[in-house]
């Protein structure tokens, strides 16, 4: 899969929901209640502000020192027996996780929920490696049983209804399945449990990797993080490079704002820490344990203005908040990140000249960064790509030449009045083309009467 | 206080299309006891090339505002989004000292002004414009001086929420912005009017509103002015 964006998808993508009512009835009322959720959990914190500041230095403080952290994590791993493997990109981090999978021989491979692992298209190598690949997040199953994508990074399915699910369900039961949410999990457990006992390699994301001790951390509603982790032979995680934590005291303060952030919730109904593979005398957990530490563009951004954006601990506040994301839905920013967080990464990552589109999906009005538990300028990074595709010749000759244009026209005050008033004469035109067409295709053009310097 | 100067921002957008609002500014001001100068070399802060990613292009309109006003007294400007862009980005953009640059109820508030009461007996939903509420952090002084004015306020359902101007972004995602210009107008709809201090959500919320419906939207300065009619 490609992170790769198209400049016109967004629009077109933003129509076609926009003109689905189920979708944004969806979109409407998930998102508000995650956005309340949040706002309530942060309100019961005692300085949910001074929390936020922490969170923030310990993130920002580990990226400065990411190399040794790392190399931190992968000798405590390796002395608990665990394996780590280090991808520049994408294909190689495919490609190696196929191999591991093949090595144990796998015919069965079963995921819990990863965006990283969206990132690098994991599903389509595995499958065209010639194994079975089930998702057994409920909101990832579902996705998978209709052949769609996450369009939320936390929860994935949010713009399907219980009833989208029931037709779904019915199709794979073979019967009539009722939009009960209890006799849906009931069809989920019971297909799913079959998954986890016959499968031979479990994939997880990581939402931290802990330096000091080795250890993964897995922040999950479902339990199938932990099936998934522990149940088959070989246990894969896909890490971003950058979501390692130095100690567990770190991660504590890190613990706190993720739940709270994402679900409202003070913890996860599960917060796993795995700490290599299963050990002589104890029952359960994986005989073989690989961490896939992934690149893919991450590291190109260490010492940049956008370093930050490394910080990101992926709770979906942004997503949440955002009022283009509650129109637009998720599938407009592409196929894995989505909202505020997915317009400031995706072009980061794939390169700004293949995702022009997406800097410019928000109105800037800043409610993401209010959200962001460790404090990401996120619309000061959008104002900044926007900066980059200007400057990088990237936004079209048009539109630079029309700022350059309008920019020499309004540097004096004399220019401005010659401007206006000829914008004044020429207004039945403005509807006619360019920005005013598009403007009063949906709203009245201001009039332009006497100005108010005029009238003084 | 009385006597004291300040300077008139009117903002490209209220100069052009708005100028009752700005005469409306201008009269609270006068009416609040202070001295209103318009610098007559003023043109735009540079925000709308500046918020679509143009920085050479804002630097030169945004030098227009370095000429025009001094800092011997306060820019007073009814538009939250060109007071935070013309506070919090020129002074980099333009690599000068910063100016005290006051958004108009903000001002007003601070100066203790006591607005008459011309809305007794009205209903009005506030829309925070986006800028104005993050940037600056106001929320409070427009609310207090409707409410001063006698003015019941209707609260709308998620005022956190952006009316869906935004700029440039109004014609790149024109379907977007207009969904988001429809729930705006739609939580106002119990109220006689919608009040909001900044020109660019009421050219788009307005626009909006002619075409499909929707409350009366007012300036700020208009609705103490003159009541909102």
């Amino acid at each position: 899969m490609s992170l790769a964006q198209p400049p016109k998808r967004f629009r077109e993508a933003a129509r076609a929901a926009l003109a689905n009512e189920r979708i944004q009835g969806a979109l409407d009322v998930a998102t508000s209640r995650l956005h309340e959720n949040r706002l309530e959990a942060w309100a019961g914190l005692e300085d949910v502000e001074a929390l936020r500041e922490q969170g923030r230095e310990i993130r920002l403080g580990t990226l400065a020192g990411l190399d040794g952290h790392l190399d931190d994590f992968q000798r405590a791993l390796e002395a608990r027996g665990g394996h780590v493997h280090r991808c520049a990109d994408a294909a190689g981090a495919s490609a190696r996780i196929v191999e591991i999978c093949a090595a144990a021989g796998a015919r069965l491979v079963a995921k819990s929920k990863s965006m990283a692992t969206e990132e690098i298209g994991l599903n389509t190598a595995l499958e065209e490696a010639g194994m079975e690949v089930v998702e057994t997040d409920l909101g990832e199953w579902i996705l998978q049983l209709a052949g769609e994508h996450p369009v939320h990074i936390v929860a994935p399915a949010i713009e399907k209804t219980a009833a989208d699910v029931a037709e779904l369900f019915s199709r794979v039961e073979g019967r009539p399945v009722s939009p009960e949410l209890s006799e849906l999990t009931r069809v989920a457990r019971t297909r799913l449990r079959e998954v986890f006992q016959n499968a031979d390699v479990g994939v997880t994301g990581a939402n931290f990797a802990v330096a000091e001790t080795g250890s993964i951390c897995l922040v999950s509603n479902e339990g199938n993080a932990r099936l998934v982790s522990s149940l088959p032979r070989v246990h894969v995680v896909l890490l971003g490079m950058e979501r390692v934590v130095p100690t567990l005291a770190e991660l504590a303060v890190l613990l706190r704002l993720l739940a709270r952030s994402a679900t409202g919730q003070p913890l996860s109904s599960y917060t796993t820490l795995v700490t290599g593979p299963r050990r002589a005398g104890e029952q359960d957990g994986p005989e073989e344990l690989h961490v896939v530490v992934l690149d893919n563009g991450r590291s190109g951004l260490r010492g940049t203005r956008y370093e930050e954006m490394l910080s990101c601990i992926r709770c979906g506040a942004c997503l949440n908040v955002c009022p283009v994301y509650r129109k637009a839905g998720g599938g407009a920013y592409g196929p894995v990140y989505s909202g505020p967080m997915g317009a400031v990464l995706v072009p980061l990552l794939a390169g700004l000249e293949r995702a022009p589109a997406l800097p410019h999906a928000s109105s800037l009005c800043g409610a993401c960064t209010d959200a962001c538990p460790v404090k990401i300028p996120l619309h000061d990074l959008l104002l900044d790509l926007r900066s980059d595709l200007a400057e990088g010749g990237i936004a079209s000759r048009r539109e630079r030449l029309g700022f350059t244009l309008w920019s020499l026209a309004w540097s004096s005050p004399r220019g401005y009045r010659l401007s206006t008033a000829l914008a004044r004469l020429g207004q039945p035109l403005a509807r006619l083309a360019g920005p005013g067409r598009v403007w009063a295709a949906g709203r009245a053009l201001p009039r332009l009467s006497r100005r108010y310097r005029d009238s003084r | 206080m009385a006597g004291t100067v300040v300077q008139l921002f009117a903002t490209c957008l209220g100069d052009l299309a708005f100028p009752a609002a700005v005469t409306d500014a201008e009269a609270l001001l006068r009416e609040a006891g202070f001295e209103v100068e318009f610098p007559a070399a003023q043109v735009c802060c540079g925000q709308p090339a500046f918020n679509a990613g143009h920085r050479k292009a804002a630097r030169r309109v945004g030098r227009s505002f370095a000429r025009a006003f001094s800092r011997a007294a306060p820019v007073v400007v009814p538009s939250g989004s060109c007071a935070a862009m013309a506070a919090h980005r020129l002074p980099e953009l333009l690599g000068e000292e910063p100016w005290e640059v006051v958004e108009l109820s903000a001002f007003l508030v601070a100066a203790g002004y006591e607005p008459p009461r011309r809305n007794v007996g009205r209903t009005v939903a506030y829309h925070d414009s986006c800028h104005m509420l993050r940037e600056l952090r106001i929320s409070d002084q427009p609310r207090r001086l409707l409410e001063a004015s006698g003015a019941t306020l209707s609260p709308l359902p998620r005022p956190d929420l952006c009316c869906g101007f935004g700029g440039t972004f109004s014609v790149r995602q024109p379907e977007v912005s207009l969904a988001m210009a429809d729930e705006k107008l739609a939580g106002a709809a119990g109220a006689e009017a919608l009040v909001t201090a900044d020109p660019g959500c009421m050219a788009h919320l307005r626009g909006r509103a002619e075409r499909a419906g929707g409350p009366r939207i007012v300036h700020l300065a208009t609705a103490l002015a003159r009541g909102i009619g």
